[in-house]
């Protein structure tokens, strides 16, 4: 059995946050593997050992504010998650969190980048992961990111961390941070079924591959319609 | 004098719009604030200047307080034409204003205003009345969070402006805090209303004060229910509770008294709720507004019913972006008892920019869907696989899913479906099905 907890569900939910989780369910019963989601929040017990999987979702400023006050008391047991290669999930400003500061806030200082204050940015986007096929999601943000390593995305189209980096997210272990909304995993199966692949076989579980699911048709559908090479 | 001749000039480019059967309600003004942009403060306004705002059902509250205040021989000027930003308020204002008083013509000015434009419009103390209907994520690539929006209202409300409260809503209810004057409305338990909201989606969950998680009694639907602080930091206190809502009969109870609703969804309830509250603050009777919403009843607006293959088609506009438009829709669709089709999809997420952002698909609770009656379900427009995906996420069965993928054979698919058919597309779509349509009333 995989168990997932999506944590701060009721704060960090501002886009279709429920969609990766659903494409998660959807990707692990498709392999016949059992699944069950936790959905955790301030003042719930969070065990992290009985986690494969932590997803953190995107929220409004106050949201991510609340947040940020109860978060920094788990800073330990995070670190102790991703060092035991363990994948967490943080799409939107949740992935901020995870870094040394949020303008003048700290953040949890697991990673070293930092997040500043900028005017809005939105933008539709197609980034490049290893040797995927083009990721696809929107950003809605008024962050840029100071980073100088382990980008998680290069970007081919739409914004990157800040004005001069041609990456976008951070990527160490199997700790994936992005602005990327989409929602993530549900318009981009390609990305999600590494994941998937990967907690399966991990879990020995034999892993088979199905490219035939309406959300691979519906991404090879709208690269067809709007992605130029 | 300079005021005087924009006023002419606005009443002269209305004319000519009209003489040449162009939209006349934004262009008028666009060409007039270019000579003056600050006109609307040289106005001489009404006793009572009424902003209704909110993100869903401005509309539809206009119209409701617009009927009542006129039925009660108020002399009422308001945008009808649903141009809610500057120019378009700025083009009715000039237009119903005298050239040498420059007094606007009549005892009320009724705007519905997009809640990011208020403070744009009016500079200062203008608005005798404020009605906010709700704050609810809506285009969240155009307004931001519900709390941009929420702080883009409370930027633009002035100590002098009388608050009319939607207290079921807990972001709206953070103005009642305001020391501003204020009555606020919201509705009882119903028996439609949810122990839990239907999904995680839902936009205020915690305290603004304390930020310990609200408790919820009942919700309505999203975020608007009955909630209290743990604390009793923060709560919901109503001047006019809304009392045995039966949607069957169209009726309604406020202190005591019976009132008839023009149309029976739920989300009638709160405009006619917040066009009763504002009534009452501006002095009417309980036997006015009876007279208004009873007797001579304002007539709701619906399209015009088109016939597809002899059965009866509803278009109902759904707002991309939006999902508690979205579920609105299926609310009234799940209401309707026989036999059903429905269109659903779209080209364009949005008419106004290309982000493609169709997460909001996700925060639609499609699972409400009641598939018993329903025949089909057509997907439709460029988006159609995403759709299809997000209503096989939601447990709609697959038998029930027809993609349309070449939009000449919409036609030719849907008379193999049985059934009412509703639509429930966006702008780009509406289009694209009304010529459908008209060409087989036509046949």
């Amino acid at each position: 059995m995989i168990k997932i907890a999506h944590l701060y569900y009721d704060l960090l939910n501002l886009y279709g946050e429920q969609g990766n989780i659903l494409a998660l369910i959807n990707s692990f019963k498709n392999q016949n593997i059992e699944i069950e989601v936790d959905r955790l929040t301030i003042g719930d017990n969070i065990n992290f050992k009985d986690y494969d999987l932590i997803y953190i979702g995107s929220g409004s400023e106050d949201n991510l504010n609340i947040v940020l006050e109860d978060i920094i008391k788990y800073k330990k047991d995070f670190k102790k998650f991703i060092d035991d290669d363990k994948y967490l999930i943080a799409t939107g400003n949740s992935y901020l969190l995870f870094g040394k500061s949020i303008d003048d806030k700290d953040g949890l200082d697991i990673f070293p980048y930092y997040a500043k204050s900028c005017d809005r940015i939105r933008c539709h986007s197609f980034v490049k992961y290893k040797d995927l096929s083009p990721i696809v999601g929107f950003q809605n943000r008024k962050y840029i990111v100071e980073n100088k390593e382990n980008h998680l995305f290069k970007v081919l189209s739409g914004n990157a961390d800040n004005f001069k980096s041609e990456f976008e997210g951070f990527n160490y272990k199997n700790f994936f941070g992005t602005f990327l909304i989409g929602p993530l995993l549900i318009r981009n199966p390609h990305f999600t079924d590494l994941i998937v692949a990967d907690l399966t076989t991990k879990n020995n579980y034999k892993y088979h591959i199905d490219i035939n699911t309406n959300e691979y048709k519906a991404y090879n559908e709208y690269l067809k319609n709007f992605y130029q090479k | 004098m300079k005021t005087s001749l924009l006023i002419i000039l606005n009443k002269i480019i209305t004319g000519i719009c009209h003489l040449f059967k162009k939209q006349a309600s934004v262009f008028p003004a666009s060409i007039v604030r270019k000579f003056d942009s600050d006109i609307l403060e040289k106005i001489n306004y009404p006793k009572y200047v009424i902003g209704v705002t909110g993100s869903s059902g401005k509309g539809s509250t206009t119209s409701m307080i617009a009927h009542i205040l006129s039925d009660n021989g108020i002399n009422v000027v308001w945008n009808k034409s649903g141009s809610n930003v500057v120019n378009g308020t700025t083009t009715l204002i000039l237009n119903n204003t005298g050239i040498f008083n420059h007094k606007m013509k009549c005892d009320c000015l009724l705007l519905e205003m997009d809640e990011s434009y208020i403070r744009e419009t009016f500079k200062k103390n203008t608005l005798t009345h404020l009605v906010v209907t709700n704050i609810t994520r809506d285009q969240p690539a155009r307004n931001g969070e519900p709390e941009i929006i929420y702080k883009k209202i409370l930027n633009s409300i002035d100590e002098s402006v009388h608050l009319i409260l939607n207290a079921d809503d807990a972001l709206v209810n953070r103005f009642s805090y305001l020391p501003n004057e204020k009555t606020c409305y919201g509705i009882d338990k119903t028996k439609y209303s949810l122990k839990m909201p239907i999904s995680n989606n839902i936009d205020v969950a915690y305290c603004p004060f304390c930020h310990k998680k609200l408790e919820y009694s009942f919700y309505h639907y999203g975020h608007l229910g009955k909630y209290c602080c743990p604390n009793k930091d923060f709560e919901r206190k109503i001047d006019y509770l809304v009392k045995k809502v039966n949607l069957d009969n169209s009726t309604i109870e406020i202190d005591g008294n019976n009132y008839h609703l023009n149309k029976n969804v739920f989300f009638a309830v709160y405009y006619t709720a917040a066009a009763y509250t504002l009534c009452k603050a501006i002095g009417l009777s309980d036997e006015q507004i009876a007279h208004s919403l009873n007797e001579n009843i304002l007539e709701s607006k619906r399209l015009k019913t088109i016939k597809f293959d002899n059965r009866e088609v509803e278009m109902i506009e759904s707002k991309n972006e939006n999902n508690l438009s979205y579920l609105q829709s299926l609310n009234y669709i799940n209401e309707y008892d026989g036999d059903k089709t429905i269109i659903i999809g779209f080209d364009n997420v949005s008419r106004r920019y290309e982000y493609n952002d169709i997460s909001w698909l996700y925060d639609v609770d499609f699972e409400v869907l009641d598939v018993k009656k329903i025949d089909k379900i057509l997907c439709i427009g460029r988006f159609r696989y995403d759709v299809y995906a997000r209503l096989i996420s939601a447990n709609i069965p697959e038998d029930k899913l027809v993609l349309i993928d070449d939009k000449n054979k919409i036609k030719d698919y849907l008379k193999m479906t049985k059934g009412k058919i509703f639509t429930m597309v966006c702008f780009d779509m509406t289009a694209i099905l009304k010529k459908i349509f008209m060409e087989d009333e036509n046949d």
